[in-house]
């Protein structure tokens, strides 16, 4: 091998014959793929297995929460004794509301998304063959895969997954007798988790290097789709922010099982102290997993903000506005990323003047994401707008980013939230503008992404009332939790009914419960449409049906691996040329012409 | 100034690297940044218990033993500044080896990754026979027999973090050790002979310098300060 | 090869040397000052000597990534690239020191158990490590309750 080739990774090797399937088994085609292509499916799929799974947890739990007078025998077959006479028991509540949080946080919204996306978009759109090290894009699979298992297994153990919330704070999770979730469930949480940082690492490391060294020629930084930009910030922040939970995860095993206590201050029983060893500080738990959590935030959002500037550029038929200033606020949104995670923690005995500080540098992140916002609404403004269903859901990301960022505002001031933390205004804060934005950047990935995925096209009609429905339905069910929060409701309680002041919410509890469970059915509408679609849609004939300009359209319509036949296209200008010059579009292919004006 | 405009430009327009690196060294260190944060979280943790506390150990009262002394012969950092000289002389091999490879010398290349695994034995052996001597005084994760500097009953912190980051630390060089042995076979095997090139070495050495670099702090933070 | 050959000419042996032994007269700095710090009870000066060794520490890790690890012979992109993400720990280290040291004032304020329990003396145990396990429960048994609790709890596991 050359020193060229061996500069340029592995899968430049295979240049000379871009179908090799003669040789795959099926095996080696749709299980053991080292295909970037075939990865970001498994990816995808896996991601929406949980994510019905996830969702399916919120409606049991909203059932709960919307009637808790009332009884439903289906939950004792469903749930055996965690459902016992048809009411959901606490302990399987908070089971519930902890697998939701970290199914969706880390295995829908990080894997399923950027896992999916940066998988499928990166070598396609900077223009190389496959991934730096295919090989470990697939391990990156693999493990994910064990994580997922591992975790599904921990909801059939005797005592039930682990309870004690998304976060894992200690002492619920360091004490085994603490509830029961905390014994064996919380063991195969913290190793799923553990499998699941190796996981994004090695993703991470691949998505880096492909990037940065395996871009087509002629594809500079600054000519790169803004997708990539997010993927490439989203992939370093879990590459510097995952180690630090896995450390925290490390200390964490130690507490529980080898007699320490890293997270153990002291904890006093009818004046005896209650733990065999004591000294640690349960503050500094949280602090290492605010490090990690909060970037990890942006590694939820980033990706969806990449797709969405895309998307709308595309289907406003004009560039982005702003492209630079896209880039420079989302490395600013990257490096703040990492100094205000103590914001989550403003009334858990954090220093106050830190805090203040805190509070300043989470103020901060409003101008990049001003910016952000700003540059879309630019992007739209005059447009020759396609209302495609991929363009409603990216325009959705946009509403629903603005109305979850300005609250914000609220809970980043340590003296507001004594009053707004753990209420149901951070539930309704949260879900918004992490949770739901993020699903709608998805949901607009794969709508746009679809034909370039499968060769086939989504259902329009479908489309369009998956779109309406949800994002009424996202606002009737989040926005009322404002109010809620504000009146003091507080979150992860099972039953409000017994308490005067929160008796008013009741049929609004119960309204609530009633649009979640109509939002998750249309949810199970678009999983139709998109695996009815992919044996039955109608074929795509265009290579480029959305008029794009960027690289993943001139490769074939279902590209084998090493994705385009013969030479890799060089690029000659930037992505968003649509109406220049009076010309709808210019792909990057085209090289520059000798009269065409500059951008 | 011109000249250098270029260059940067040429070097980010896509087709080549724009380090001039191969992408397996680009991972590499990455994973090392990586890596470095691992470890920094358990380092910087360890500073917060020991804020957060009050009183610690003295480290010289502690880690005052060696192999072989006499009863009642107590001569603190001696120890572990033996261990600190075998990691830094391996780091140092390991150099010789990778510069080696870049001659394409393959006997230097045998003979210098014998000798920086030979280090990174002689290093795990030191720090098994210290982790043994601290167990027999009665240290464990959980066990703390040593007292504050003001001859107040210490947290046991004190030795929970000590095992916790010096057995992560050791883990990493048990594991340098063994890509070391498995890239002194591939050398053995003629591997990079038919490759034309030594990088894989190169890759492993910066991982070896890794490990010494966090001993670097390790040393630091448990034995000196 | 020629980027990897060009630069081989500059640094040579010569050079593994002469870090070899910067490296080396740094360590024996750092064991000089430890040493020295052993007779000292000043925390003033206890304090400017823990910061040189720290200071010393950053040099040592310097030279081992920037000769060693071949970094300075990189490319300045791909140093920027390693070393700027790395400034992330300067607030990560002041945010967590700074809180740590806020829950021991907050403790030592509000807590009187954290406060008692860290100013009892425990005597000193005679000199010489044979006896082991021993040694470790006997001393326990002088220690606060808890203390005493577990330490026996963890001698009936064995």
């Amino acid at each position: 091998m050359s020193h060229e080739a061996v500069l340029h990774g592995d899968a430049h090797g295979h240049d000379d014959h871009g179908h090799h399937e003669h040789h795959d088994t099926f095996l080696t085609k749709y299980v053991f793929s080292q295909d970037h292509k075939m990865i970001a499916k498994q990816f995808l799929i896996t991601g929406m297995v949980w994510a019905v799974l996830g969702g399916l947890m919120s409606v049991l739990f909203r059932l709960q929460l919307g009637y808790p007078d009332s009884t439903f025998p289906f939950l004792e077959d469903l749930l055996g004794k965690w459902g016992k006479g048809g009411r959901i028991t606490p302990e399987a509540y908070y089971a519930l509301v902890t697998t939701h949080g970290t199914v969706l946080v880390f295995f829908v919204l990080t894997a399923g998304l950027s896992g999916t996306f940066a998988n499928f978009l990166i070598p396609l759109q900077v223009g190389a063959r496959d991934m730096a090290s295919p090989f470990m894009n697939m391990l990156s699979y693999w493990f994910f895969f064990a994580a997922s298992i591992v975790m599904l297994s921990s909801m059939f153990v005797e005592t039930g997954p682990f309870s004690g919330g998304w976060t894992a704070y200690p002492p619920l999770s360091a004490l085994g007798d603490a509830s029961p979730g905390s014994k064996t469930g919380m063991d195969l949480w913290i190793i799923s988790m553990a499998l699941f940082v190796v996981s994004s690492l090695l993703g991470g490391l691949n998505y880096i290097a492909t990037i940065l060294n395996m871009r087509t020629k002629g594809m500079s930084m600054t000519r790169l789709p803004l997708t990539i930009w997010a993927l490439f910030f989203t992939a370093v922040l879990g590459v510097l922010s995952f180690p630090v939970l896995f450390s925290g995860f490390i200390l964490l095993i130690f507490d529980r099982n080898f007699g320490t206590s890293f997270y153990l201050s002291d904890i006093f029983v009818n004046g005896v102290g209650a733990l065999p060893n004591e000294g640690g500080s349960a503050i500094l738990y949280q602090h290492l997993f605010w490090f990690l959590g909060h970037p990890e935030v942006y590694i939820i959002l980033l990706p969806a903000m990449g797709m969405v500037s895309e998307i709308l550029s595309i289907n406003s038929r004009k560039p982005i506005f702003g492209y630079m200033a896209m880039i420079g606020s989302l490395f600013a949104i990257a490096i703040l990323a990492f100094l205000v995670w103590a914001h989550h923690m403003f009334v858990t005995g954090l220093n106050p003047f830190l805090g203040s500080v805190f509070v300043l540098l989470t103020l901060l992140i409003a101008v990049p994401s001003a910016i952000k916002v700003f540059n879309w609404l630019t992007t739209l403004w005059r447009g020759n707008i396609r209302f495609t269903p991929a363009m409603l859901f990216a325009i959705g990301f946009v509403s629903l980013f603005i109305s979850g960022g300005l609250t914000g505002i609220w809970l980043g001031n340590s003296a507001l939230d004594i009053h707004l933390h753990d209420t149901y205004f951070v539930i309704a804060h949260f879900h918004i503008v992490m949770g739901v934005a993020s699903m709608f950047g998805m949901f607009a990935g794969i709508y746009h992404w679809f034909p370039k995925m499968y060769g086939k096209q989504l259902n329009n009609t479908l489309g369009y009332i998956h779109f309406w429905v949800t994002i009424a339905g996202a606002y009737l069910i989040f926005w009322p939790m404002h109010y809620e929060g504000l009146a003091g409701m507080p979150r992860r309680y099972y039953d409000f009914s017994i308490w005067e002041s929160f008796k008013q919410f009741g049929e609004l509890n119960k309204f609530i419960s009633l649009v979640s469970m109509i939002v998750f059915m249309v949810q199970l509408l678009f999983l139709f449409n998109f695996f009815y679609s992919i044996f039955k849609g109608r074929k795509l004939t265009n290579q480029n049906p959305w008029d794009a300009t960027t690289l993943e359209w001139t490769a074939p319509i279902n590209p084998g691996h090493g994705n385009w036949v013969g030479e890799i296209p060089e690029v000659h200008r930037w992505p968003y040329d649509y109406g220049k010059d009076g010309v709808d579009f210019i792909a990057q292919t085209t090289p520059v012409g000798a009269d065409e004006s500059q951008h | 100034m011109s000249t250098a405009t270029v260059e940067t430009t040429k070097s980010w327009g896509g087709g080549k690297s724009p380090f001039n690196v191969e992408y397996g060294k680009l991972m590499m260190w990455y994973f090392l940044m990586s890596d470095a944060f691992t470890f920094g979280a358990f380092l910087i943790s360890y500073g917060t218990i020991r804020f957060s506390t009050n009183g610690w150990p003295d480290p010289n009262e502690v880690f005052r033993s060696f192999p072989f002394a006499p009863e009642g012969v107590h001569a603190p950092l001696v120890f572990v500044s033996v261990m600190t000289f075998i990691l830094i002389v391996s780091s140092v091999t390991m150099v010789l080896a990778v510069k080696a490879g870049h001659e394409m010398d393959k006997k230097s290349v045998v003979k210098y990754m014998i000798w920086t695994i030979i280090g990174g034995i002689a290093f795990l052996s030191c720090q098994a026979w210290e982790w043994n001597h601290l167990h027999h005084e009665g240290a464990w994760w959980g066990r703390n027999p040593f007292l504050n500097a003001d001859g107040t009953a210490s947290s046991t912190n004190f030795t929970n973090y000590f095992f916790t980051i010096t057995g992560f630390h050791g883990f990493h060089v048990f594991s340098g050790v063994i890509i070391n042995i498995i890239m002194l076979i591939m050398t053995l095997m003629d591997k990079f002979e038919q490759r034309g090139h030594y990088l894989m070495i190169e890759k492993a050495g910066l991982y070896w310098h890794f490990v010494d670099l966090v001993w670097v702090f390790v040393f630091t933070c448990f034995y000196l300060v | 090869m020629s980027h990897t050959a060009q630069h081989e000419e500059n640094h040579g042996n010569g050079e593994v040397k002469k870090v070899t032994i910067i490296l080396s007269v740094l360590t024996i700095v750092e064991l000089i000052l430890g040493f020295w710090m052993i007779g000292i009870t000043s925390e003033a000066l206890r304090l400017a000597i823990k910061g040189t060794i720290i200071i010393l520490m950053m040099a040592k890790a310097f030279y081992i990534v920037a000769y060693f690890m071949h970094l300075k012979h990189e490319l300045k992109n791909l140093i920027m690239t390693i070393v700027v993400p790395l400034g992330l720990f300067i607030w990560f280290i002041i945010a967590f020191l700074y809180d740590g040291n806020s829950f021991r004032n907050l403790r030592n304020t509000y807590d009187p158990y954290f406060k008692e329990r860290s100013t009892i003396k425990v005597e000193k145990k005679a000199e010489g490590h044979g006896g082991g396990h021993e040694a470790g429960a006997s001393h326990a048994a002088a220690d606060t309750t808890a203390h005493a609790k577990d330490t026996v709890s963890v001698e009936n596991k064995h």
